[in-house]
């Protein structure tokens, strides 16, 4: 057994964020906590019964600059990487456990921009709502390195330890709002329906395992013609398959997504619906895309999971959008069409296994703007909807004439939800464009692109609610007491970065097309 | 080269950033911006006049924007849509103008909307790229919405969803087939294209052109509208306010009609032949039920938004006969139908502002309170009507002139004139039933007793409003008398549409793989492969 010096480089990202995380923790396990009135108190008020303490400035505040500068550091690691890339195959890290390749460094920036994002927005949140605790950056660092193991993967045993690094911080982010009924209610779905896809996950390795006789991708994908038709081989594969449409929340394996993204604190609600959707999508490129075959490989056929995936496509475009039609929680219509999106992004796999490498493009541009997009909005969702009497409102009534009140927040939602939408000159227009272009180019996805217009269609309808409630009707008049928005420079320059990607990747798309087209 | 039209089109956008910087409070010096931002646009829009060629395009301008996807910022004008821009600048500022009064709330937004609406038209008419096209076109609905959705009537949320989800529709499917024409011209060509004359260019097979006929009509024809695409015509103008109205009717509705002249037609011949018939009784119904719809109306603005409809019933009768006459006809029905319903629109703000309501039973006998406003409504009822001296006479005249002395040989397609005289015919009845509803409009409003006591107090117009007026008023009659200013610069772009067209139509569909006009050997596409089976019919172009 050797051990190559080279790997500590090539996995720096890797490496660097579970140091980064394990500094995090060893900051906050230092820094004195002024706010032990707040969350720690032994009974915990009813969530709408009393008034939380008023937030105060706590210890930790300088945690979140330290996190983003982390990641920042990290993320310029990940550009200076790809330059270390001779060839066009990658280079194969820890006993060809890892690889190093464009692919897997685009989704890892794709993630960490996320992340960055998501962190900026998230402290202000936090401390609102008295949640502040330094372990939420440690989580978020550990869980990104689970996402960085999982798009770098090249090991059926790698792939399972990234799904379950990421998954594990995921899960404890999920209930970190400990006295939100609705939190804890997320955490254990998420953590159960975890478990359940973690058994799925490892039943299918193990089939595949059985069948072929290796883990590792390549020599699968080598050998793969010879056991394809076996029993085993399909059904391992068939399991695989299904845990990964748990993991991005495809239908009909999408019944905890709803309840999960609207239940979790919402600054990692927005980390799910990306890092671990942008994360996964990266996993199932690599497994099914890449390894079960492109358009010249006949090892597709044998498993007929491009099949599904067509079904499953349009179920998850139609559903999440119809379902999203009804939501009278802004949080949770953007729950429902982040299913829907899963549905667009299946479209860009399917496209992957029929068009071929044309299709590599579109689906990371459309990953990338869907990140910036979603992190953005739940930013906004977070920064508008704060009660002062605890929790969130977060109806179409709660922000009607949102405009008025909050002009800056809700001219930053209506970008985001008009990228949503598929409006240009957005990043969200350009994704879809650049989607359906190389959908349409094989006959046979023409119904599919046709139900994703469809779709669209019927998606600008829910979008442009929140912005008629916010633009078009005046507050509800009541005693009540309106929301409260959190005012805090990090969250609005974060909201404010997210914007301004959104617009600059609809207006100037070419550099990051690029980017997209040439990460093989 | 010259940067008249990125400048015209992009100096709104300037105007949007001067209104960000000015606080929210100085309405004054919002509406300052805006009006001057849109005069400068349109004194620069004039500019395009000197050493212009109406058969080609002008002062183009090609900028990189996505090079590797082919989208290039491409722009160009010529003689169709040079009145279109110009009528576009025109209005902006007077119909900015004419708010001063009407929008006083969120003064700095509805500026911004509208300066960003300025952007999309103009973008839109004059992009050669479709991409552009597309891109431009969808800007446009944006700001239309919120004009709609914050200034608007009682039923504005109603009317804006509507409005939105209707143009949505059709802009959706054009997507679709912008995308798969785009695909075939890199078959046939070997590059990745959206520019205009590459997508004129390229030959679909019958089926082909068909679907994508059908996908582009569809968005053109509800933005027309179209019978029985228009329902949201009515609502969308009813609650939209005054200056939305004037935007939507003037403007907007006319990306409709040139968007069938620009793309729809040209592109896809064997289409146009086979559904042309169809196209033209769907126009001459929207003439006649339009008409008919208008005379029960009880809401002014109702009335005159289904007076749009058979309007540009006109307008897309023209288009579909395919000769010359007709086509110029329908050219110049879209201006004079921007000016007169434009100043319809105005006028009904007018009596709005005062009133607080368009209900027509309110009114009457308003001549003898508002002199002026009576003279200036009769104008544009008559020129609405098509009284010769006046700018809708010319239009309709051509149309039907068009649509009657159309020959067989003249586009060789012998389906478009089959109905020819019946369809000009009825054409000639609705101008007579446009006659009957817009004259019992102003008698019911302005002659008679004035028995509404309300009305006994009404101040006649404002020199404001008279501003505002009068550029439209100048127009009406320019339309009406002196043609030739108009005409001689869309005559020549028509003629070489309908040259080009003819010339498609010649050279046949294909028969399975695209191709490109003109080219009678297989281009090898990227791949290697030819891009035409061998023994493929050589298409007879002249």
């Amino acid at each position: 057994m050797t051990f190559d010096v080279a790997d500590l480089q090539n996995s720096a990202p890797l490496l660097l964020l579970t140091v980064a995380g394990l500094v995090l923790m060893l900051l906050d396990a230092f820094s004195r906590s002024k706010l032990v009135g707040a969350p720690y108190q032994k009974k915990m008020p009813a969530e709408t019964s009393e008034a939380y303490p008023l937030p105060v400035a706590g210890s930790r505040g300088y945690l979140m600059p330290v996190t983003v500068l982390l990641l920042l550091g990290i993320l310029a690691v990940v550009a200076w990487l790809p330059g270390q890339i001779h060839g066009d195959h990658g280079v194969f890290m820890y006993r060809d456990m890892l690889v190093l390749d464009r692919f897997g460094l685009l989704v890892s920036g794709i993630c960490i921009v996320g992340a960055i994002l998501g962190v900026m927005t998230a402290p202000a949140f936090l401390r609102a709502h008295g949640l502040e605790m330094g372990e939420y950056y440690a989580l978020v660092m550990f869980s990104l390195a689970g996402m960085v193991i999982l798009v770098m993967a090249a090991d059926l045993v790698t792939v399972f330890l990234g799904v379950e690094i990421m998954s594990l911080g995921v899960y404890v982010l999920a209930g970190m709002w400990r006295k939100s009924q609705r939190s804890a209610e997320a955490a254990m779905k998420y953590f159960l329906v975890g478990a359940f896809v973690s058994g799925l996950l490892l039943y299918g390795i193990a089939l595949v395992y059985g069948s072929v006789g290796t883990t590792l991708l390549s020599e699968i994908r080598s050998r793969a013609p010879v056991f394809a038709s076996r029993p085993l081989f399909y059904i391992g594969w068939m399991l695989i398959f299904v845990s990964f449409l748990f993991k991005v929340a495809a239908v009909p394996f999408h019944m905890w997504a709803p309840d999960t993204y609207d239940g979790a604190p919402t600054p990692v609600s927005g980390f799910m619906m990306t890092g671990v959707k942008a994360a996964a999508f990266a996993g199932l490129y690599r497994l099914f895309a890449v390894t079960l075959g492109d358009s010249q490989n006949a090892l597709q056929a044998y498993t007929g999971w491009v099949h599904a995936a067509y079904g499953i496509a349009i179920l998850t475009m139609t559903l999440g959008n119809l379902a999203a039609l009804h939501q009278e929680s802004i949080k949770r219509m953007l729950a429902y069409s982040s299913i829907a999106h899963a549905g667009y992004l299946l479209i860009g796999l399917i496209a992957m296994a029929v068009v071929g490498d044309s299709a590599r493009g579109p689906l990371l541009f459309y990953l990338a703007a869907y990140t910036v997009t979603v992190v953005g909005a739940m930013g906004v969702v977070g920064w508008l909807s704060r009660d002062l009497r605890g929790g969130e409102r977060l109806t179409l009534d709660d922000w009607a004439g949102m405009g008025q009140r909050h002009p800056a927040g809700a001219l930053a939602m209506t970008i985001f939800l008009l990228s949503l939408g598929g409006f240009p000159p957005t990043a969200g227009f350009f994704g879809k464009f650049y989607l359906f272009r190389v959908a349409l180019e094989k006959p046979s996805l023409l119904p599919l692109v046709l139900i994703g217009i469809a779709n669209s269609l019927i998606s600008v309808y829910y979008y442009l609610r929140v912005i008629t409630a916010m633009y078009f009707r005046a507050p509800a008049p009541s005693s009540e007491p309106a929301s409260e928005p959190l005012s805090s420079t990090a969250l609005s320059v974060g909201v404010l970065i997210a914007a301004l990607l959104v617009l600059g990747l609809g207006l100037m798309p070419e550099w990051l097309a690029n980017l997209c087209a040439a990460a093989n | 080269m010259s940067m008249i039209l990125p400048v015209i089109t992009l100096l709104p956008l300037l105007g949007v950033l001067l209104c960000l910087v000015v606080p929210r409070e100085e309405a004054a010096l919002h509406r300052g911006i805006g009006i001057g931002v849109t005069l400068t646009a349109f004194l620069v829009s004039l500019l395009v006049l000197s050493g212009f060629d109406p058969a080609t395009m002008n002062h183009v301008v090609k900028w990189a924007w996505a090079p590797s996807l082919g989208i290039h910022f491409h722009l160009g004008i010529d003689g169709i849509s040079l009145w279109l821009v110009l009528l576009t600048t025109f209005l902006m500022p007077v119909v900015l103008l004419s708010t001063v009064n009407a929008i006083t709330e969120k003064v700095r937004e509805f500026i911004i909307a509208v300066l960003v609406l300025e952007t999309g038209m103009l973008g839109a008419f004059l992009a050669l790229d479709l991409f552009v096209f597309y891109v431009f076109w969808e800007v446009m609905l944006i700001p239309m919405y919120f004009i709609i959705g914050i200034w608007g009537g009682e039923r504005r949320l109603y009317a804006a969803i509507k409005f939105v989800l209707y143009t949505m529709v059709g802009s959706l499917l054009m997507l679709i087939a912008l995308l798969y024409m785009y695909i075939k011209a890199h078959q046939a060509t070997g590059q990745w294209s959206f520019a205009y004359d590459t997508m004129r260019n390229l030959i679909l097979t019958p089926q082909e052109q068909l679907l994508c006929f059908v996908a582009f009509a569809l968005a053109f024809c509800i933005k027309v509208p179209l019978f029985p695409l228009h329902t949201w015509l009515p609502d969308a103008h009813v609650e939209a306010p005054t200056a939305g109205s004037v935007i939507l009717a003037s403007v907007l509705l006319k990306f409709g009609s040139y968007g069938l002249l620009r793309y729809a037609i040209p592109f896809f011949p064997s289409a146009v032949a086979e559904c042309a018939p169809y196209m033209q009784w769907l126009a001459v119904i929207g003439v006649v039920y339009g008409s008919l719809v208008a005379f029960a109306q009880p809401d002014i603005k109702k009335l005159i938004a289904y007076s749009s409809v058979a309007h540009m019933g006109f307008v897309v009768l023209g288009l579909f006969m395919l000769n010359p006459r007709s086509v110029n006809g329908a050219m110049y029905q879209m201006l004079a139908h921007g000016i007169s319903t434009g100043g319809l629109f105005l006028s009904v703000g007018v009596i709005y502002e005062r009133r607080h309501t368009r209900r027509l039973d309110e009114f009457g006998g308003l001549w003898q309170r508002m002199p002026y406003f009576a003279a200036t409504l009769l104008i544009f009822t008559m020129a609405s009507v098509g009284l010769p001296g006046l700018s809708g006479f010319v239009g309709e005249f051509l149309v039907i002139l068009g649509t009657f002395s159309a020959t067989r040989d003249a586009i060789g397609i012998p389906a478009v004139v089959e109905h020819a005289k019946l369809l000009g015919a009825i054409c000639a009845l609705g101008v007579v039933l446009g006659a009957v509803y817009m004259l019992w409009l102003f008698q019911r409003a302005m002659l008679g007793p004035l028995t509404n006591p309300l009305n006994k107090k009404l101040p006649d117009l404002t020199l404001r409003e008279g501003l505002v007026m009068l550029p439209m008023l100048l127009m009406a009659f320019w339309l009406g008398i002196y043609p030739s200013t108009f005409l001689s610069d869309i005559d020549p772009a028509v003629v070489k549409t309908l040259a080009a067209f003819k010339e498609k139509n010649a050279a046949g569909p294909a028969t399975d793989a695209p191709r490109m006009l003109g080219s009678t050997d297989a281009k090898p596409a990227a791949d290697g492969k030819p891009a035409l089976p061998a023994g493929h019919p050589a298409p007879t172009a002249k």
